[in-house]
């Protein structure tokens, strides 16, 4: 009963437990960033060659704000959103593709077992092949804007058509015997019962595979091509030209894109599962 | 027509069902004979296992028989048809569907218009008393409301059979007796033919017109019993207790055989 003091109490209790945890994550990135800053500063008072990798905080904070208002180094009259931007692009390419032929293929191999028969071997030849394994070939065969796109397509096609293909052939029989006594057919029974079921297998293969794509993109981009941009390219150039702050700051950047992507794919999913009535 | 002052709804003969997976051949039904007439409320009582579901999904068309035949209005059976509605244990409805939603699946695939399915949901949400949860999704609801959805659902169909396999089997015993008066108000009103599967001897009694016995596996038609007792029944009166004790009697009998069967396999 709310109001209660048992109920109280309870709220009470996992209150106090939320700020005790909140407390102590910040306590534990406050050390972090302490002894971050700590070794920064030995490293340099020291003269040690190691100094140069290890910029402190403050400096890669502010490598991370100028790379955003400021042109970054090495690249005239290009930003950290210029970066971001193709990356991004990328990204959505190559996710929208894999979503393209994956929903089909897993929905055909699910359902017909000669489908499957054939499908499989297929797909257990190429599944275990890191898609970076391709990155030579398609960054020469697709060129620095196709050929990362491929690499995406590779790294998020996977996940989503083995989660279709289980969605599939989990499908509850009850609600198939259920909608054949309505009076539905077999493409009915697909249409009204197979594809509903499987929106939260989906859900799933997107959510890994998105973060498999961005784990992709950054390796994909590191390629030092002509022309290259995104993200993983930069991280690459501004070592190239020692300036580590920015390495740090994009390599931020990329954890605040991840955790942003997989973000938004949960408050999609949930969405979705809420407007289907399954929580 | 055979004589009989009412018409033949259900007409199975030497109906048999073998299962094989794998090297295993399971004999579920041999033999079965069962008549049901136009309105009649059928309940088949059996020890489990014994072929009850296997019965109502062959009726249904979702299970091919083995050998027999079945028909229901003088047609063989061939596959599943919205004549034939069914109603199950698990309640099985679409839980990314409302409750009209899932009422109105059978009409949606049919292709009536809107307009009129929601004036057909509306009338059957009232009939089995849902009257306000209409929007809500089936986890939502506790297990007797659920079963209520399972029944408007097979019901939008307007089908001539309803077959009902142990639906109020997983609901406790308070909602349990509430549905069984729900269940005979609703065909009273809708005046179904009703096959309706059970191992509960009292529900049975409480229900039913005839009560046809099931034989241990393979299953056939052991007995038919009729129950001759003006409704609403009276659980406490002495000829229900009577009818239930005939009941019983067959059944233990069958009870008994079917462990000595288990103890000793082949
Ligand atoms: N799909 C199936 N495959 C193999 N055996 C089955 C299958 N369905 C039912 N059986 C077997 O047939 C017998 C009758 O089952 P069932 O009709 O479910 O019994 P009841 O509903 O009376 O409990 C059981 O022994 C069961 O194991
Ligand atoms: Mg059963």
């Amino acid at each position: 009963m709310p109001g209660s003091p048992a109920v109280l109490a309870k709220v009470k209790n996992a209150v106090t437990a939320n700020w005790a945890r909140l407390v102590l994550g910040l306590v534990s990135v406050s050390i972090f960033i302490a002894s971050w800053a700590l070794i920064s500063v030995y490293l340099s008072e020291s003269g040690s060659s190691l100094s140069p990798y290890v910029p402190g905080p403050l400096s890669v904070a502010d490598a991370f704000v100028s790379s955003f208002v400021d042109s970054v180094p090495g690249l005239a009259d290009t930003t950290m959103w210029d970066m971001i931007s193709s990356s991004l692009i990328r990204v959505f390419w190559g996710f929208l593709l894999a979503m393209l032929v994956a929903l089909p293929m897993g929905l055909a191999m699910g359902s017909f077992r000669v489908l499957d028969s054939m499908g499989k071997p297929l797909v257990e030849m190429f599944r275990p092949i890191p898609p970076l394994a391709w990155v030579p070939i398609f960054l020469m065969v697709f060129k620095s804007f196709w050929g990362p796109i491929g690499i995406v397509f590779l790294g998020v096609f996977f996940p989503i058509l083995l989660n279709v293909i289980f969605g599939v052939k989990n499908v509850d029989q009850r609600l198939v015997d259920a909608a054949r006594t309505l009076g539905a057919k077999r493409m009915t029974v697909f249409t009204k019962v197979v594809m509903p079921s499987i929106v939260p297998y989906m859900m799933t293969g997107i959510k890994v595979g998105l973060g498999v794509g961005w784990m992709c993109i950054v390796a994909a981009e590191m390629m030092p091509i002509q022309g290259g941009t995104g993200v993983g390219y930069y991280i690459w150039l501004s070592a190239d030209y020692g300036r580590y702050d920015f390495t740090y700051a994009t390599m931020l950047v990329i954890g605040l894109l991840s955790i942003l992507t997989t973000g938004v794919a949960e408050m999609i999913e949930k969405r979705v599962s809420r407007w289907m009535g399954m929580r | 027509m055979d004589g009989d002052a009412m018409s033949v709804c259900i007409e199975i003969r030497g109906l048999s069902k073998v299962f094989t997976t794998g090297k295993r051949r399971v004999v579920a039904l041999e033999g079965l004979d069962m008549d049901v007439a136009d309105g009649e409320f059928v309940c088949l009582l059996g020890p489990s296992g014994c072929g009850k579901t296997t019965v109502l999904r062959i009726v249904a068309g979702l299970e091919p028989a083995t050998g027999g035949s079945v028909l229901v209005h003088g047609k063989g059976v061939s596959s599943a048809g919205p004549e034939r509605g069914m109603v199950f244990q698990e309640f099985a409805l679409f839980p990314w569907r409302t409750v009209r939603r899932n009422i109105e699946f059978g009409l949606e695939i049919r292709g009536v218009p809107e307009g009129k399915r929601r004036a057909i949901s509306s009338d059957l949400i009232d009939l089995v008393g849902l009257k306000g949860f209409e929007d809500a999704h089936p986890d939502e609801l506790s297990g007797g409301m659920r079963q209520r959805v399972g029944i408007a659902r097979a019901l939008a169909n307007e089908p001539t059979v309803l077959l009902m396999d142990e639906p109020f089997g997983s609901l406790d015993a308070q909602t349990r007796n509430l549905m069984q008066k729900e269940l005979l108000r609703i065909w009273s009103a809708t005046k179904k033919t009703v096959l309706f599967v059970t191992h509960s001897v009292d529900e049975a009694v409480f229900l039913a017109d005839r009560i046809m016995v099931m034989t241990a596996r393979p299953g056939k038609i052991r007995e038919v019993i009729p129950v001759p007792l003006k409704r609403p029944r009276d659980r406490t009166s002495a000829e229900f207790i009577a009818v239930r004790g005939t009941v019983l009697a067959e059944l233990d009998e069958e009870f008994e055989k079917a462990r000595a069967k288990e103890l000793s396999p082949d």
